[in-house]
């Protein structure tokens, strides 16, 4: 935030440029170094599996249990602490299918231009078109309830605006010098597609990443909340979704079964956001009255 | 310009087209015939003949070129077709569920823009301030929250616990209101749906007000202005929230699309009569008639708004009307 | 701006002003969780409670009693002759419609044969046996079957409720018409779509006045916000039986009693008989002695339930048989796999099977419904303990038919390996259940979704339909029972107790139906008197 006026004044980005994230970058970064930690760690700080039954149902916090057990008898917090696994892989990986998807056609868009361009361009206004939410219930109904299918499920509908984002920092980058003159010494298209254009716009697609992973941790949630999610999968969402089935409003236990699960949620995202947005702010100056930067987030 | 309205126009149609295609496709491509919910396990018991008579009566047994056929027609007549489950025609449960929507996420955006926008000029203006770094906090943190576990939190605390609100629907059913009790109970069963959507909305507003502002400030025409003499007030109110009002107002209207299907999650969460639960039950049942109607009405109104947006933008932005 | 902020401080005024409840109207409100359509025979939804509501609005000649038994409602006496094959009526006086006309033998018989010429998937099959039936005067009806039928007191007589002629005779699409007007002890009042019915009282129906004056019927999709509006009083009960969770915090909370009785819905481990390895009875026999079904109902019904039966048959139900147990025991199980050839050849921690497959099976369970998810999730535990490799694989309704039982037609065969099924109350009442669910005829065995054959079974079954006499059934359910016990081609893992919350001071004449619940006529009213 700091950084956006005085970043508004320079000239456009050459790439390799020396990042200078803010408190709030570095702040998520840390976060979301944390949670990685704990996932990949999950075996050695997790009191129990998470998949046996350890104890009666239903139990309140105790020392032995401090968020209590689920309605199996299994260890809430074990629970959690191998959940980061699994929202973080979902979140990564669709995000990295909805930004592989997104660079690609940002870059052929914006470099080769033309009917390539308009076509492209017009698939994803047919994307962003359609409600968001309801395609995504039809999708996941359809496709059924597993892990992949969620990835799936979300990389080809958040694909859609950081393509845009990329195709114009694309028509930017086109313009450069560097790039004229790879042009003008008889370079391929598609050797300039990749050798020039594309690392140029790999910290912008980065931070897009990273606000997509923020957004595919939010949609997971909410679909396997809704149940159409992987439900032997254990994500934070399917943690929510038993706690809610299993009526943990009714008796007090959402203190310890909703709350943790929704807290850490909301962490996450916030890490990704911060990260994501500090990230964009640093390399995207371009934001005067654009209407595609105001759009930063998909829908929820 | 008219060469720009048709232009766009011609675009739309094309991805209605290609819309009301996929409509079509999607809801036929999901595993398992709508009889389950027509019939029940009772339907075991019917012999060939008579499963076939269901089957003719609902149309499924044409191939499904015909049945495609068969959709385009009614749709062009205006006719969405009946329900698989309920025998009523499909367009009159959309007209029943649509207000409700409407009232819910109307409401919710007008609401959350108005604050979002306050705060977030209030915020660029008094930047790295109290009134700055505390609501830019409580955004960011929002904005990341999940809405179907807000909406959760506050049932348990303000319905179920401290027993002020009502848990579920858009008015307390079986009574017959009228008049003013009518708007009070509708009221109070809009609290919290209303409360919850506004809470997850109103940062994303609040954040790109706030960002756009700063960079409004920065420019030279804001120094220029300083420079002359213009008093603060009017330099915020003249000058940088007009300029900074752009990319909101796209923000507004492009959210305006999605003001039929985006609180599917938070209708089902209250149980509220909204056309997003309405998809959501009729794909958990398969009742493709409605999934069609539904789908359809709320593609139609999202480019519908897509388009007004469209045709709006270069009456506020006298930069892009000369392009 | 300050406008808006006045519109705001003015909203909120209101609302505190108006915080003390509006006042309770004087009805029974009663929640469901699906639409049921227009509440009439053609177009209500499920099983239950579509079809204890709509009874009652529309009747058949029949009702069961709190045993299931059938017994005569809108008739008031009836013979039936001694092969079984023809039943007479006498219909009570004073039956009336809900517009005032009276209600006659005519409608009877245009009923039964209204529904056998527009297909109803439930109504169609239960008259099918029926040859001919005649009317002489307004009150008298004979009917006449092609062959005795052992269940039909209970379908179509205790089942199909009767249409009115003068309304229903002219109707040719009859998913598509909407006309409530029926014979029972509540008429239609008002029908918001998606949001609620409104029945009120019949004042002068013809067994008495029905006990509760206006039923108001919110549907309430989600379980969990139906008893979240119990517990908060905004209704004052629900269709949907209570967890076995909230029992404890519920029989707490004032005002709110807790009735619990037998529940007839079964909940299975159903196998696929025609798969090449699981045709083998030793490996089912093993399967199913290493589950054990015991820590399951304390687990997963905290006790609110009962083991299932080997025989399928409930242990309330008048033809269970005693005589047949089992008891589950891992080391039987780990017997049985190693007798039978079945062990680990490549050391992978999963047996094989003599030929060298190995044992790995897919389970395919309900994805709604966490009780069955999590009864997967057991089973594959279990199973993974002796060596048997399952992966649980969730699929929505829909998507498990089409799977299990492709178009509700047994005939269709099936493609999977196992799955947790389960039938719904109203099957175990059945006379014929056994034959239904077991019968190697797709015709006959019309819910033997695994594709079991076994000649004993198919001849018991057989004789069980036509049987009319109940020491008969009883006979021959018994000895059913016994070579399904030995045989597993099922392996019944608990039935789920009925557990049913509500509000007493609304209204307290709630009576339990063996096997299904409180939601049934005689809640609402007295039999009448022949």
């Amino acid at each position: 935030m700091t950084t956006a006026a005085a970043s508004l004044a320079m000239p456009l980005p050459r790439p390799r440029r020396r990042l200078r994230l803010s408190v709030v970058g570095w702040t998520g970064l840390a976060l979301l170094a944390a949670l990685t930690a704990t996932a990949i760690l999950a075996p050695a700080l997790s009191p129990y599996n998470p998949e046996e039954t350890v104890a009666d149902p239903f139990l309140s916090p105790s020392r032995a249990h401090p968020l209590g057990t689920n309605d199996v008898g299994q260890d809430i917090a074990s629970e959690l602490i191998y959940g980061a696994r699994i929202s973080l892989t979902v979140g990564f990986l669709a995000a990295a299918l909805a930004i592989g998807i997104g660079t690609m056609v940002g870059i052929a868009a914006g470099y080769l231009g033309g009917w390539i361009d308009t076509l492209l361009m017009r698939a994803v206004d047919l994307v962003l078109v359609i409600p968001f939410l309801p395609l995504m219930i039809l999708l996941a109904a359809y496709l059924g309830p597993s892990f992949w299918n969620i990835i799936i499920v979300i990389g080809i509908l958040v694909w859609a605006r950081p393509s845009r984002v990329i195709r114009a920092q694309v028509l930017s980058v086109k313009a450069l010098d560097y790039v004229e003159a790879a042009l003008a010494l008889g370079s391929s298209a598609r050797r300039i597609m990749f050798r020039h254009i594309l690392p140029a716009v790999l910290p912008l697609a980065l931070a897009q990443f990273i606000l997509a992973a923020s957004s595919a941790i939010l949609i997971e949630a909410a679909l396997s909340f809704l149940g159409l999610g992987d439900p032997t999968a254990k994500s934070w969402g399917s943690v929510l979704y038993y706690a809610q089935v299993r009526n943990a409003f009714l008796s007090g236990a959402w203190l310890w079964w909703v709350v943790p699960p929704g807290l850490l949620i909301t962490a996450t995202t916030l890490a990704f956001a911060f990260t994501g947005y500090s990230l964009e702010e640093v390399l995207n100056p371009t934001v005067r009255g654009r209407r595609d930067a105001a759009a930063l987030r998909p829908a929820r | 310009m008219w060469r720009f309205v048709a232009g766009k126009g011609a675009q739309y149609l094309f991805v209605l087209a290609l819309t009301v295609a996929l409509n079509f496709v999607l809801p036929r491509m999901m595993p398992g015939s709508p009889m389950v919910f027509l019939a029940g396990e009772e339907v075991g018991f019917l012999t060939p003949e008579q499963r076939g008579q269901l089957d003719a009566l609902y149309g499924l047994d044409q191939p499904r070129w015909k049945q495609f056929l068969t959709y385009g027609a009614n749709l062009a007549r205006g006719q969405l077709g009946y329900s698989f489950q309920r025998g009523r025609p499909i367009a009159e449960m959309i007209g029943e569920r649509l207000p409700w929507t409407l009232l819910l996420v109307g409401l919710g955006l007008v609401l959350a823009t108005t604050i979002g926008i306050t705060l977030g000029a209030l915020a660029a203006w008094r930047r790295g301030s109290a009134a700055d770094l505390g609501p830019l906090c409580v955004a960011m943190v929002f904005e990341s929250v999940p809405s179907f576990w807000l909406g959760m939190i506050l049932i348990a605390i303000f319905a179920a616990r401290l027993g002020w609100l009502p848990i579920f629907g858009a008015g307390t059913p079986g009574v017959s209101l009228h008049g003013w009790a009518a708007l009070v109970d509708r009221a109070r069963h809009l609290v919290l749906p209303l409360s919850t959507l506004i809470l997850i909305t109103t940062p994303g507003v609040f954040l790109i007000m706030r960002y756009s502002m700063l960079s409004v400030l920065g420019e030279r025409f804001i120094a220029t202005a300083r420079a002359k003499g213009v008093t603060e007030a009017a330099v915020l109110r003249r000058h940088a929230v007009r300029n900074a009002l752009l990319p909101v107002a796209t923000v507004f209207m492009l959210n305006l699309g999605f003001i039929v299907g985006g609180a599917t999650v938070i209708e089902t969460v209250f149980s509220y009569p909204g056309i997003g639960r309405l998809l959501y039950e009729a794909v958990l049942n398969r009742d493709y008639p409605v999934i069609q109607g539904t789908f359809l009405v709320i593609t139609v109104s999202v480019m519908a708004t897509n388009l007004l947006c469209d045709l709006l933008y270069p009456l506020i932005d006298p930069r892009v009307r000369a392009a | 701006m300050r406008t808006a902020g006045a519109f705001l401080a003015a909203l909120t005024l209101i609302l505190i002003v108006t915080l003390p409840l509006s006042g309770q109207p004087p009805t029974l409100r009663m929640a469901i969780t699906r639409d049921e359509g227009s509440l009439n025979p053609y177009t209500y939804q499920t099983g239950y409670p579509g079809w204890n509501l709509m009874t009652l609005v529309y009747e058949p000649m029949f009702t069961p009693d709190l045993d299931n038994i059938p017994q005569p409602w809108l008739a008031r006496r009836y013979t039936v002759s001694p092969d079984g094959k023809t039943w007479t009526f006498t219909l009570h006086q004073n039956l009336r419609w809900h517009d005032g006309r009276p209600m006659t033998a005519d409608d009877v018989k245009f009923t039964y044969e209204y529904v056998r010429r527009l297909a109803h998937p439930r109504w169609t099959p239960q008259v099918r046996s029926i040859e001919s039936i005649e009317t002489s005067g307004p009150t008298t009806l004979t009917i006449r079957l092609s062959a005795a039928s052992s269940g039909f007191a209970a379908q179509p007589l205790a089942d199909l409720p009767i249409l009115p002629k003068h309304i229903w005779e002219s109707v040719t699409e009859p998913r598509r018409f909407n006309d409530v007007i029926g014979s029972g002890p509540y008429r239609v009042a008002e029908i918001k779509d998606g949001q609620f019915y409104r029945l009120t009282a019949v004042d002068n129906y013809f067994a008495g006045r029905p006990k509760v004056r206006e039923l108001v019927v919110p549907i309430i999709r989600d379980a969990t916000v139906g008893f979240t509006a119990l517990k908060a009083g905004e209704i004052d009960t629900t269709i949907v039986p209570l967890s076995p969770e909230l029992v404890a915090e519920f029989e707490k909370t004032g005002g709110l009693k807790v009735t619990r009785g037998a529940g007839y819905a079964s909940t299975l481990l159903q196998f696929n008989l025609e798969h090449p390895i699981l045709k083998d009875v030793r490996l089912r026999q093993a399967i199913a002695n290493a589950i054990n079904t015991r820590l399951m109902v304390r687990l997963l019904l905290l006790g609110y339930g009962v083991v299932g039966s080997p025989g399928y048959i409930h242990p309330d139900s008048p033809f269970y048989n005693p005589a047949v147990t089992f008891t589950a025991s891992k080391s039987r199980a780990v017997q049985l796999l190693n007798e039978a050839g079945y062990v680990d050849r490549d050391r992978d921690g999963i047996r094989d099977a003599p030929d060298g497959t190995a044992l790995r099976f897919t389970l395919l369970t309900l994805a709604g419904n966490p009780i069955r998810i999590r009864t997967a999730d057991l089973i594959r535990t279990w199973l993974r303990d002796v060596g048997i490799d399952i992966r649980v694989v969730a699929q929505e309704d829909a998507s498990i038919i089409s799977s299990v039982w492709p178009d509700f037609d047994v005939c269709k065969g099936r493609r999977f390996d196992m799955a947790v099924f389960g039938w719904s109350a109203p099957v175990m009442n059945r006379t014929t259940v056994l034959r239904d669910l077991f019968h190697s005829d797709c015709r006959q065995g019309t819910i033997n979704i695994g594709g079991y054959r076994n000649s004993d079974v198919d001849r018991l079954g057989a004789e069980l339909a036509t049987a009319v006499s109940p020491d008969k059934q009883k006979q021959i359910l018994f000895e059913m029972q016994k070579v399904i016990a030995a045989e597993v081609p099922v392996h019944t893992l608990y039935y789920q107790d009925g557990i049913y919350a509500y509000r007493a001071d609304k209204h307290a004449g709630w009576v339990y139906q063996k096997g299904q619940g409180i939601v049934n006529k005689r809640s609402f009213v007295d039999p009448p008197k022949p």
